[in-house]
Protein backbone atom coordinates (compact mmCIF):
# COMPACT_ATOMS: atom_id res chain seq x y z
CA UNK A 1 0.00 0.00 0.00
CA UNK A 2 1.68 3.01 -1.13
CA UNK A 3 1.01 6.46 1.21
CA UNK A 4 2.25 9.84 0.86
CA UNK A 5 3.14 10.38 4.11
CA UNK A 6 3.21 8.26 7.50
CA UNK A 7 2.52 10.02 10.92
CA UNK A 8 3.57 8.36 14.47
CA UNK A 9 0.98 8.78 16.51
CA UNK A 10 1.40 7.79 20.36
CA UNK A 11 -1.38 7.06 22.47
CA UNK A 12 -1.08 8.19 26.28
CA UNK A 13 -2.58 8.10 30.07
CA UNK A 14 -3.54 6.41 33.14
CA UNK A 15 -4.51 3.05 33.37
CA UNK A 16 -8.05 1.75 31.97
CA UNK A 17 -9.01 5.03 30.35
CA UNK A 18 -9.91 3.04 26.92
CA UNK A 19 -6.77 3.77 25.06
CA UNK A 20 -6.31 0.52 23.29
CA UNK A 21 -10.31 0.07 22.99
CA UNK A 22 -9.71 3.50 21.32
CA UNK A 23 -7.49 2.12 18.67
CA UNK A 24 -9.38 -1.19 17.98
CA UNK A 25 -12.21 1.41 17.18
CA UNK A 26 -10.27 3.04 14.88
CA UNK A 27 -8.30 0.22 13.33
CA UNK A 28 -10.98 -2.62 13.40
CA UNK A 29 -14.38 -0.56 14.05
CA UNK A 30 -15.19 -2.95 16.75
CA UNK A 31 -15.62 -2.88 20.57
CA UNK A 32 -13.99 -5.29 23.12
CA UNK A 33 -15.35 -4.41 26.71
CA UNK A 34 -13.32 -6.65 28.78
CA UNK A 35 -9.53 -6.82 27.88
CA UNK A 36 -5.87 -8.05 28.77
CA UNK A 37 -3.95 -5.04 30.08
CA UNK A 38 -1.47 -4.06 27.33
CA UNK A 39 2.36 -5.03 27.81
CA UNK A 40 4.56 -2.40 26.64
CA UNK A 41 3.43 -1.59 23.54
CA UNK A 42 0.83 -2.20 21.20
CA UNK A 43 0.83 -1.67 18.04
CA UNK A 44 -1.90 -0.02 14.86
CA UNK A 45 -2.17 1.34 11.78
CA UNK A 46 -5.05 2.12 9.40
CA UNK A 47 -4.90 4.54 6.16
CA UNK A 48 -6.79 7.63 6.30
CA UNK A 49 -7.42 10.34 3.30
CA UNK A 50 -6.27 13.75 3.67
CA UNK A 51 -6.72 16.41 1.30
CA UNK A 52 -6.66 13.65 -1.36
CA UNK A 53 -3.03 12.44 -0.11
CA UNK A 54 -3.27 8.78 1.55
CA UNK A 55 -1.64 9.12 5.10
CA UNK A 56 -0.72 6.02 6.47
CA UNK A 57 -0.82 6.76 10.93
CA UNK A 58 1.35 4.16 12.70
CA UNK A 59 -0.49 4.34 16.22
CA UNK A 60 1.50 3.51 18.87
CA UNK A 61 -0.67 2.09 21.56
CA UNK A 62 1.23 2.59 25.34
CA UNK A 63 1.04 0.94 28.62
CA UNK A 64 -0.90 2.78 31.00
CA UNK A 65 0.28 1.31 34.67
CA UNK A 66 2.55 2.80 36.11
CA UNK A 67 5.16 0.33 36.32
CA UNK A 68 5.48 0.25 32.51
CA UNK A 69 6.28 4.40 32.76
CA UNK A 70 9.44 4.38 32.13
CA UNK A 71 9.39 1.88 29.06
CA UNK A 72 6.73 4.44 27.87
CA UNK A 73 8.84 7.42 27.60
CA UNK A 74 11.14 5.20 25.24
CA UNK A 75 7.98 5.12 22.53
CA UNK A 76 7.73 9.28 22.41
CA UNK A 77 10.65 9.46 20.39
CA UNK A 78 9.50 10.69 16.91
CA UNK A 79 5.76 10.89 17.53
CA UNK A 80 4.37 13.33 15.55
CA UNK A 81 0.84 12.85 17.38
CA UNK A 82 -0.11 12.47 20.31
CA UNK A 83 -3.87 11.12 22.07
CA UNK A 84 -3.54 11.99 25.43
CA UNK A 85 -6.66 10.11 27.08
CA UNK A 86 -8.48 10.64 30.43
CA UNK A 87 -11.53 8.96 31.51
CA UNK A 88 -14.50 11.30 32.14
CA UNK A 89 -15.94 8.87 34.99
CA UNK A 90 -12.98 9.09 36.75
CA UNK A 91 -11.67 12.23 38.29
CA UNK A 92 -7.83 10.59 38.85
CA UNK A 93 -7.40 9.83 35.65
CA UNK A 94 -7.96 13.78 34.70
CA UNK A 95 -5.48 14.85 37.70
CA UNK A 96 -3.03 13.16 36.42
CA UNK A 97 -3.03 14.85 32.93
CA UNK A 98 -0.27 16.80 34.01
CA UNK A 99 2.41 14.45 34.61
CA UNK A 100 1.80 12.53 31.70
CA UNK A 101 1.88 15.99 29.23
CA UNK A 102 5.15 16.86 31.13
CA UNK A 103 6.54 13.43 30.08
CA UNK A 104 5.11 13.83 26.53
CA UNK A 105 6.12 17.34 26.02
CA UNK A 106 9.94 16.42 27.84
CA UNK A 107 10.35 13.36 25.81
CA UNK A 108 9.20 14.02 22.07
CA UNK A 109 9.68 17.02 19.64
CA UNK A 110 8.27 20.25 20.52
CA UNK A 111 5.95 20.16 17.35
CA UNK A 112 4.18 17.08 18.70
CA UNK A 113 0.23 17.37 17.97
CA UNK A 114 -1.20 16.71 21.47
CA UNK A 115 -4.98 15.85 21.16
CA UNK A 116 -6.73 15.84 24.61
CA UNK A 117 -9.41 12.85 24.69
CA UNK A 118 -12.21 12.61 27.01
CA UNK A 119 -13.37 8.78 27.11
CA UNK A 120 -16.52 6.51 27.94
CA UNK A 121 -18.64 10.26 26.86
CA UNK A 122 -21.71 7.16 26.89
CA UNK A 123 -21.34 6.74 30.29
CA UNK A 124 -23.07 10.03 31.20
CA UNK A 125 -24.69 9.07 34.12
CA UNK A 126 -21.75 8.32 36.11
CA UNK A 127 -19.64 11.66 34.03
CA UNK A 128 -17.44 12.86 36.90
CA UNK A 129 -15.07 15.77 35.18
CA UNK A 130 -17.31 18.11 33.02
CA UNK A 131 -16.57 18.93 29.67
CA UNK A 132 -15.85 22.60 30.42
CA UNK A 133 -12.89 21.69 32.90
CA UNK A 134 -11.56 19.48 29.52
CA UNK A 135 -11.87 22.56 27.43
CA UNK A 136 -10.67 24.82 30.18
CA UNK A 137 -7.21 22.50 30.46
CA UNK A 138 -6.39 22.01 26.60
CA UNK A 139 -6.98 25.54 26.07
CA UNK A 140 -4.52 26.45 29.04
CA UNK A 141 -1.98 23.88 27.67
CA UNK A 142 -2.33 24.30 23.63
CA UNK A 143 -3.81 21.23 23.04
CA UNK A 144 -6.36 20.41 21.13
CA UNK A 145 -9.75 18.79 23.37
CA UNK A 146 -12.81 15.94 22.05
CA UNK A 147 -14.93 13.93 24.06
CA UNK A 148 -15.29 10.28 22.91
CA UNK A 149 -16.85 7.14 23.18
CA UNK A 150 -15.10 3.92 22.40
CA UNK A 151 -18.36 2.12 23.03
CA UNK A 152 -20.31 4.15 20.48
CA UNK A 153 -17.47 4.99 18.02
CA UNK A 154 -18.69 8.76 19.03
CA UNK A 155 -16.02 10.82 17.72
CA UNK A 156 -12.95 8.26 17.59
CA UNK A 157 -12.59 8.59 14.11
CA UNK A 158 -12.45 12.68 14.00
CA UNK A 159 -10.23 12.50 16.91
CA UNK A 160 -7.37 10.55 15.08
CA UNK A 161 -8.35 11.98 11.94
CA UNK A 162 -8.46 15.88 13.16
CA UNK A 163 -5.29 15.15 14.70
CA UNK A 164 -3.72 13.93 11.20
CA UNK A 165 -5.29 16.96 9.94
CA UNK A 166 -3.15 19.41 11.93
CA UNK A 167 0.12 17.72 11.53
CA UNK A 168 -0.56 17.80 7.84
CA UNK A 169 -1.29 21.42 8.38
CA UNK A 170 1.92 22.40 10.05
CA UNK A 171 3.83 20.21 7.37
CA UNK A 172 1.98 22.37 4.94
CA UNK A 173 3.07 25.78 6.93
CA UNK A 174 6.65 24.18 6.98
CA UNK A 175 6.59 23.77 10.85
CA UNK A 176 7.60 20.28 10.38
CA UNK A 177 11.07 19.19 8.61
CA UNK A 178 9.82 15.90 6.88
CA UNK A 179 13.04 14.81 6.33
CA UNK A 180 13.88 14.60 9.54
CA UNK A 181 12.71 11.09 11.20
CA UNK A 182 12.61 12.22 14.35
CA UNK A 183 9.76 14.22 13.70
CA UNK A 184 7.34 11.20 13.28
CA UNK A 185 6.95 11.69 10.02
CA UNK A 186 8.09 9.58 7.12
CA UNK A 187 7.42 10.36 2.94
CA UNK A 188 5.84 7.47 1.19
CA UNK A 189 7.87 5.10 -1.25
CA UNK A 190 8.25 6.31 -4.65
CA UNK A 191 6.57 9.54 -3.74
CA UNK A 192 8.19 12.99 -4.58
CA UNK A 193 8.37 15.46 -2.23
CA UNK A 194 6.35 17.88 -3.49
CA UNK A 195 4.37 19.32 -0.39
CA UNK A 196 3.00 22.51 -2.79
CA UNK A 197 -0.91 21.87 -1.87
CA UNK A 198 -2.23 25.21 -2.48
CA UNK A 199 -2.85 27.05 0.91
CA UNK A 200 -6.55 27.51 0.89
CA UNK A 201 -6.90 24.04 1.42
CA UNK A 202 -4.77 23.78 4.53
CA UNK A 203 -6.58 26.54 6.05
CA UNK A 204 -10.17 24.95 5.53
CA UNK A 205 -8.73 21.66 7.04
CA UNK A 206 -7.66 23.72 9.98
CA UNK A 207 -10.61 25.51 10.49
CA UNK A 208 -12.47 21.82 10.62
CA UNK A 209 -10.38 21.11 13.33
CA UNK A 210 -11.80 21.02 16.84
CA UNK A 211 -15.50 21.12 15.20
CA UNK A 212 -16.77 18.10 17.05
CA UNK A 213 -19.58 16.15 14.86
CA UNK A 214 -21.77 16.92 17.63
CA UNK A 215 -22.94 13.28 18.62
CA UNK A 216 -21.46 13.35 22.29
CA UNK B 1 -9.64 4.57 3.82
CA UNK B 2 -8.57 1.40 3.80
CA UNK B 3 -5.78 -1.02 4.78
CA UNK B 4 -7.04 -1.79 8.42
CA UNK B 5 -3.97 -3.46 10.43
CA UNK B 6 -3.51 -3.94 13.93
CA UNK B 7 -2.49 -6.37 15.61
CA UNK B 8 -3.60 -7.07 19.38
CA UNK B 9 -2.15 -9.43 22.68
CA UNK B 10 -5.26 -11.68 22.13
CA UNK B 11 -4.59 -12.27 18.56
CA UNK B 12 -0.83 -12.81 19.16
CA UNK B 13 -1.41 -15.51 22.10
CA UNK B 14 -0.88 -18.31 19.68
CA UNK B 15 1.64 -16.76 17.76
CA UNK B 16 3.93 -16.10 20.07
CA UNK B 17 4.33 -18.91 22.67
CA UNK B 18 6.67 -18.89 25.41
CA UNK B 19 10.18 -19.21 23.68
CA UNK B 20 11.56 -21.99 25.66
CA UNK B 21 14.99 -22.00 23.85
CA UNK B 22 18.59 -21.77 25.11
CA UNK B 23 19.68 -18.29 24.43
CA UNK B 24 15.95 -16.58 25.38
CA UNK B 25 16.37 -18.85 29.27
CA UNK B 26 20.51 -17.23 29.08
CA UNK B 27 18.99 -13.59 28.19
CA UNK B 28 16.31 -14.21 30.51
CA UNK B 29 18.56 -15.05 33.59
CA UNK B 30 20.67 -12.11 32.34
CA UNK B 31 18.38 -9.42 32.88
CA UNK B 32 17.03 -11.36 36.42
CA UNK B 33 20.41 -11.31 37.47
CA UNK B 34 20.94 -7.80 36.13
CA UNK B 35 17.69 -6.78 38.56
CA UNK B 36 19.26 -8.48 41.46
CA UNK B 37 22.28 -6.67 41.42
CA UNK B 38 20.86 -3.85 41.45
CA UNK B 39 18.96 -4.81 44.26
CA UNK B 40 21.62 -5.86 46.18
CA UNK B 41 23.73 -2.98 45.55
CA UNK B 42 21.35 -0.52 46.72
CA UNK B 43 21.54 1.38 43.34
CA UNK B 44 18.63 3.70 42.33
CA UNK B 45 15.43 1.53 40.34
CA UNK B 46 13.23 2.55 38.59
CA UNK B 47 10.71 4.88 40.82
CA UNK B 48 7.82 4.18 38.34
CA UNK B 49 8.14 0.23 39.23
CA UNK B 50 9.11 0.70 42.69
CA UNK B 51 6.12 3.19 43.55
CA UNK B 52 3.59 0.86 41.37
CA UNK B 53 5.02 -1.58 44.44
CA UNK B 54 3.73 0.64 47.21
CA UNK B 55 1.10 -1.22 48.77
CA UNK B 56 2.98 -4.30 48.64
CA UNK B 57 5.89 -2.95 50.25
CA UNK B 58 3.62 -1.58 52.67
CA UNK B 59 1.96 -4.95 53.32
CA UNK B 60 5.59 -6.49 53.58
CA UNK B 61 7.04 -3.39 56.12
CA UNK B 62 3.96 -4.83 58.25
CA UNK B 63 4.86 -8.64 58.09
CA UNK B 64 8.09 -7.77 58.87
CA UNK B 65 7.10 -5.59 62.42
CA UNK B 66 4.91 -8.77 63.00
CA UNK B 67 7.60 -10.99 62.58
CA UNK B 68 9.75 -9.41 64.91
CA UNK B 69 7.60 -7.87 67.77
CA UNK B 70 6.91 -12.09 67.94
CA UNK B 71 9.95 -12.94 68.64
CA UNK B 72 10.34 -9.84 70.79
CA UNK B 73 6.99 -10.98 72.47
CA UNK B 74 8.30 -14.19 72.78
CA UNK B 75 11.35 -13.48 74.77
CA UNK B 76 9.69 -11.49 76.65
CA UNK B 77 7.46 -14.28 78.06
CA UNK B 78 10.12 -16.31 78.80
CA UNK B 79 11.88 -13.66 80.92
CA UNK B 80 8.89 -12.70 83.08
CA UNK B 81 8.42 -16.34 83.79
CA UNK B 82 11.31 -16.75 84.92
CA UNK B 83 11.31 -13.83 87.10
CA UNK B 84 8.52 -14.49 88.56
CA UNK B 85 9.71 -18.03 89.53
CA UNK B 86 12.75 -16.47 91.11
CA UNK B 87 10.33 -13.62 92.98
CA UNK B 88 8.31 -16.48 94.05
CA UNK B 89 11.46 -18.52 95.30
CA UNK B 90 12.87 -15.42 97.40
CA UNK B 91 9.74 -14.23 98.84
CA UNK B 92 9.06 -18.16 99.81
CA UNK B 93 12.47 -17.94 101.83
CA UNK B 94 12.08 -14.65 103.54
CA UNK B 95 8.50 -16.13 104.59
CA UNK B 96 10.04 -18.83 106.21
CA UNK B 97 12.74 -16.79 107.53
CA UNK B 98 10.23 -14.27 109.37
CA UNK B 99 8.37 -17.37 110.84
CA UNK B 100 11.57 -18.87 112.36
CA UNK B 101 12.81 -15.72 113.68
CA UNK B 102 9.32 -14.89 114.71
CA UNK B 103 8.99 -18.06 116.67
CA UNK B 104 11.85 -17.12 118.59
CA UNK B 105 10.80 -13.18 119.53
CA UNK B 106 8.64 -13.29 122.17
CA UNK B 107 7.27 -9.61 121.51
CA UNK B 108 4.77 -8.40 119.78
CA UNK B 109 7.36 -7.82 116.80
CA UNK B 110 7.65 -11.87 116.84
CA UNK B 111 3.78 -11.80 116.44
CA UNK B 112 4.22 -9.56 113.09
CA UNK B 113 6.80 -11.25 111.88
CA UNK B 114 5.13 -14.87 111.70
CA UNK B 115 2.27 -13.61 110.21
CA UNK B 116 3.72 -11.51 107.90
CA UNK B 117 5.99 -14.93 107.22
CA UNK B 118 2.74 -16.61 106.56
CA UNK B 119 1.33 -14.21 104.21
CA UNK B 120 4.69 -13.87 102.33
CA UNK B 121 4.83 -18.04 101.65
CA UNK B 122 1.17 -18.39 100.57
CA UNK B 123 1.62 -15.06 98.17
CA UNK B 124 4.85 -17.61 97.12
CA UNK B 125 2.69 -20.27 96.29
CA UNK B 126 -0.23 -17.96 94.75
CA UNK B 127 2.50 -16.18 92.15
CA UNK B 128 3.24 -19.14 90.85
CA UNK B 129 -0.39 -19.85 89.24
CA UNK B 130 0.52 -16.91 87.30
CA UNK B 131 3.31 -19.29 84.90
CA UNK B 132 0.51 -21.30 83.63
CA UNK B 133 -1.50 -19.08 81.61
CA UNK B 134 1.97 -17.29 80.76
CA UNK B 135 3.18 -21.41 79.29
CA UNK B 136 0.10 -21.33 77.53
CA UNK B 137 0.91 -17.97 75.91
CA UNK B 138 4.02 -18.56 74.76
CA UNK B 139 3.18 -21.99 73.80
CA UNK B 140 0.66 -19.94 70.94
CA UNK B 141 3.35 -17.42 69.91
CA UNK B 142 5.98 -20.02 69.35
CA UNK B 143 3.08 -21.89 67.44
CA UNK B 144 2.03 -19.03 65.08
CA UNK B 145 5.86 -18.54 64.56
CA UNK B 146 6.47 -21.23 63.25
CA UNK B 147 3.28 -22.39 61.70
CA UNK B 148 1.60 -18.76 60.75
CA UNK B 149 4.64 -16.29 60.18
CA UNK B 150 6.95 -18.83 58.56
CA UNK B 151 4.41 -19.97 56.19
CA UNK B 152 3.68 -16.26 55.40
CA UNK B 153 7.55 -15.70 54.89
CA UNK B 154 7.61 -18.44 52.38
CA UNK B 155 4.97 -16.59 50.15
CA UNK B 156 6.99 -13.85 50.60
CA UNK B 157 10.29 -15.18 49.37
CA UNK B 158 8.48 -17.10 46.40
CA UNK B 159 6.90 -13.23 45.74
CA UNK B 160 10.17 -11.62 45.99
CA UNK B 161 11.46 -14.24 43.12
CA UNK B 162 8.93 -13.46 40.92
CA UNK B 163 9.24 -9.75 41.56
CA UNK B 164 13.01 -10.28 40.59
CA UNK B 165 11.81 -12.16 37.56
CA UNK B 166 9.47 -9.60 36.44
CA UNK B 167 11.38 -6.67 37.28
CA UNK B 168 14.84 -8.05 35.45
CA UNK B 169 11.92 -8.48 32.77
CA UNK B 170 11.02 -5.26 32.69
CA UNK B 171 14.58 -4.14 32.30
CA UNK B 172 14.96 -6.02 28.88
CA UNK B 173 11.78 -4.66 27.64
CA UNK B 174 12.83 -1.16 28.50
CA UNK B 175 16.26 -2.03 26.33
CA UNK B 176 14.49 -3.63 23.28
CA UNK B 177 12.21 -0.26 23.83
CA UNK B 178 15.02 1.82 22.60
CA UNK B 179 15.30 1.34 18.89
CA UNK B 180 11.70 -0.35 18.35
CA UNK B 181 10.46 -0.24 14.70
CA UNK B 182 7.02 -1.71 14.28
CA UNK B 183 7.86 -2.01 10.14
CA UNK B 184 10.91 -4.01 11.04
CA UNK B 185 9.62 -7.52 11.07
CA UNK B 186 13.64 -8.17 12.97
CA UNK B 187 12.82 -6.24 15.71
CA UNK B 188 9.39 -6.87 16.55
CA UNK B 189 9.83 -10.45 16.99
CA UNK B 190 12.54 -9.85 19.62
CA UNK B 191 9.72 -7.55 21.37
CA UNK B 192 7.20 -9.86 20.87
CA UNK B 193 9.62 -12.78 22.60
CA UNK B 194 10.11 -10.05 25.42
CA UNK B 195 6.49 -8.95 25.98
CA UNK B 196 5.48 -13.00 25.86
CA UNK B 197 8.44 -12.52 28.72
CA UNK B 198 7.19 -9.95 30.76
CA UNK B 199 3.71 -11.10 30.31
CA UNK B 200 3.86 -14.10 31.98
CA UNK B 201 6.42 -12.70 34.68
CA UNK B 202 3.76 -10.01 35.67
CA UNK B 203 0.85 -12.83 35.81
CA UNK B 204 2.54 -14.68 38.12
CA UNK B 205 4.38 -11.30 40.46
CA UNK B 206 0.48 -10.44 40.38
CA UNK B 207 -1.09 -13.52 41.82
CA UNK B 208 1.65 -13.69 44.56
CA UNK B 209 1.16 -10.01 45.09
CA UNK B 210 -2.44 -10.19 46.12
CA UNK B 211 -1.78 -13.85 47.89
CA UNK B 212 1.20 -11.82 50.04
CA UNK B 213 -1.12 -9.15 51.02
CA UNK B 214 -4.47 -11.00 51.30
CA UNK B 215 -1.87 -13.01 54.17
CA UNK B 216 -0.50 -10.69 55.62
CA UNK B 217 -4.01 -9.20 56.26
CA UNK B 218 -5.31 -12.57 57.76
CA UNK B 219 -1.64 -12.69 59.65
CA UNK B 220 -2.25 -9.55 61.58
CA UNK B 221 -5.81 -10.47 62.30
CA UNK B 222 -5.18 -13.77 63.60
CA UNK B 223 -2.56 -12.60 65.84
CA UNK B 224 -5.10 -10.01 67.45
CA UNK B 225 -7.31 -12.94 67.92
CA UNK B 226 -5.04 -15.02 69.69
CA UNK B 227 -3.43 -12.06 71.93
CA UNK B 228 -7.06 -11.31 73.04
CA UNK B 229 -7.60 -14.56 73.89
CA UNK B 230 -4.35 -14.78 75.27
CA UNK B 231 -3.96 -12.13 77.59
CA UNK B 232 -7.45 -12.34 78.27
CA UNK B 233 -6.58 -15.68 80.30
CA UNK B 234 -3.36 -14.03 81.84
CA UNK B 235 -5.14 -11.10 83.25
CA UNK B 236 -7.61 -13.31 85.13
CA UNK B 237 -5.30 -15.11 86.46
CA UNK B 238 -3.27 -12.05 87.71
CA UNK B 239 -6.53 -10.38 89.29
CA UNK B 240 -7.28 -13.52 90.90
CA UNK B 241 -3.19 -13.56 92.32
CA UNK B 242 -3.54 -10.16 93.47
CA UNK B 243 -7.19 -10.71 95.04
CA UNK B 244 -6.13 -13.28 96.93
CA UNK B 245 -2.95 -11.78 98.40
CA UNK B 246 -4.22 -8.10 99.06
CA UNK B 247 -7.11 -9.70 100.74
CA UNK B 248 -4.51 -11.66 102.90
CA UNK B 249 -2.14 -8.74 103.59
CA UNK B 250 -5.17 -6.51 104.24
CA UNK B 251 -6.01 -8.40 107.20
CA UNK B 252 -2.39 -8.93 108.77
CA UNK B 253 -2.43 -4.98 108.20
CA UNK B 254 -5.76 -4.68 110.05
CA UNK B 255 -4.49 -7.14 112.90
CA UNK B 256 -1.07 -5.17 113.48
CA UNK B 257 -3.54 -1.61 113.99
CA UNK B 258 -2.36 -0.21 117.49
CA UNK B 259 1.07 -1.25 117.10
CA UNK B 260 4.42 0.35 117.44
CA UNK B 261 4.69 2.03 114.15
CA UNK B 262 8.44 2.16 113.04
CA UNK B 263 10.61 4.62 110.56
CA UNK B 264 13.12 2.67 108.24
CA UNK B 265 16.18 3.92 106.44
CA UNK B 266 17.95 1.20 104.23
CA UNK B 267 15.07 -0.17 103.01
CA UNK B 268 16.02 0.33 99.17
CA UNK B 269 19.80 -1.59 99.20
CA UNK B 270 17.88 -4.39 100.64
CA UNK B 271 15.49 -5.20 98.47
CA UNK B 272 17.63 -4.86 95.29
CA UNK B 273 17.10 -8.12 92.86
CA UNK B 274 14.20 -10.17 92.32
CA UNK B 275 11.20 -7.71 92.97
CA UNK B 276 13.17 -5.28 90.88
CA UNK B 277 13.80 -7.81 88.06
CA UNK B 278 10.28 -9.13 88.03
CA UNK B 279 9.27 -5.23 87.64
CA UNK B 280 11.68 -4.64 84.76
CA UNK B 281 10.42 -7.75 83.15
CA UNK B 282 6.90 -6.99 83.46
CA UNK B 283 7.33 -3.42 82.52
CA UNK B 284 8.91 -5.32 79.25
CA UNK B 285 6.47 -7.58 78.76
CA UNK B 286 3.87 -5.17 79.13
CA UNK B 287 5.24 -3.02 76.89
CA UNK B 288 5.97 -5.89 74.27
CA UNK B 289 2.09 -7.00 74.14
CA UNK B 290 1.09 -2.96 74.36
CA UNK B 291 3.52 -2.32 71.24
CA UNK B 292 1.64 -5.35 69.55
CA UNK B 293 -2.04 -5.11 70.65
CA UNK B 294 -1.82 -1.44 71.48
CA UNK B 295 -6.21 -0.46 72.68
CA UNK B 296 -7.99 -3.24 72.33
CA UNK B 297 -5.49 -5.29 74.91
CA UNK B 298 -4.40 -2.29 76.68
CA UNK B 299 -8.08 -1.65 77.93
CA UNK B 300 -7.51 -5.50 79.22
CA UNK B 301 -4.51 -5.03 80.95
CA UNK B 302 -5.42 -1.93 83.21
CA UNK B 303 -4.29 -2.54 86.16
CA UNK B 304 -6.03 -2.29 89.88
CA UNK B 305 -3.87 0.38 91.09
CA UNK B 306 -4.85 0.52 94.54
CA UNK B 307 -4.96 -3.03 95.56
CA UNK B 308 -0.96 -3.11 94.10
CA UNK B 309 -0.01 -0.31 95.76
CA UNK B 310 -1.63 -1.59 98.97
CA UNK B 311 0.05 -5.07 98.80
CA UNK B 312 3.59 -3.38 97.37
CA UNK B 313 3.52 -0.87 100.49
CA UNK B 314 2.48 -3.87 103.01
CA UNK B 315 5.05 -5.86 101.82
CA UNK B 316 8.00 -3.28 101.59
CA UNK B 317 7.11 -2.25 104.69
CA UNK B 318 6.80 -5.40 107.12
CA UNK B 319 10.03 -7.27 104.68
CA UNK B 320 12.38 -4.30 105.43
CA UNK B 321 11.79 -4.10 109.04
CA UNK B 322 12.54 -7.38 109.08
CA UNK B 323 15.32 -6.98 107.42
CA UNK B 324 16.78 -4.03 109.31
CA UNK B 325 15.93 -5.89 112.80
CA UNK B 326 17.74 -8.88 111.53
CA UNK B 327 20.49 -8.00 109.41
CA UNK B 328 21.16 -5.17 110.19
CA UNK B 329 21.18 -4.54 113.84
CA UNK B 330 23.12 -1.35 114.05
CA UNK B 331 20.50 0.54 112.00
CA UNK B 332 18.86 3.14 114.13
CA UNK B 333 15.05 2.25 114.98
CA UNK B 334 13.28 5.63 115.95
CA UNK B 335 9.82 4.34 117.15
CA UNK B 336 8.08 7.53 116.24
Amino acid sequence: MTYAYLFKYIIIGDTGVGKSCLLLQFTDKRFQPVHDLTIGVEFGARMVNIDGKQIKLQIWDTAGQESFRSITRSYYRGAAGALLVYDITRRETFNHLTSWLEDARQHSSSNMVIMLIGNKSDLESRRDVKREEGEAFAREHGLIFMETSAKTACNVEEAFINTAKEIYRKIQQGLFDVHNEANGIKIGPQQSISTSVGPSASQRNSRDIGSNSGCC
Amino acid sequence: MSGHKCSYPWDLQDRYPQDKSVVNKMQQKYWETKQAFIKATGKKEDEHVVASDADLDAKLELFHSIQRTCLDLSKAIVLYQKRICFLSQEENELGKFLRSQGFQDKTRAGKMMQATGKALCFSSQQRLALRNPLCRFHQEVETFRHRAISDTWLTVNRMEQCRTEYRGALLWMKDVSQELDPDLYKQMEKFRKVQTQVRLAKKNFDKLKMDVCQKVDLLGASRCNLLSHMLATYQTTLLHFWEKTSHTMAAIHESFKGYQPYEFTTLKVKLEGPLENLERSKVLFISQAKSIAESIIMSGLRMPKRELCLQQSLFFTVSGFIMIIHCNPKAQIQPS
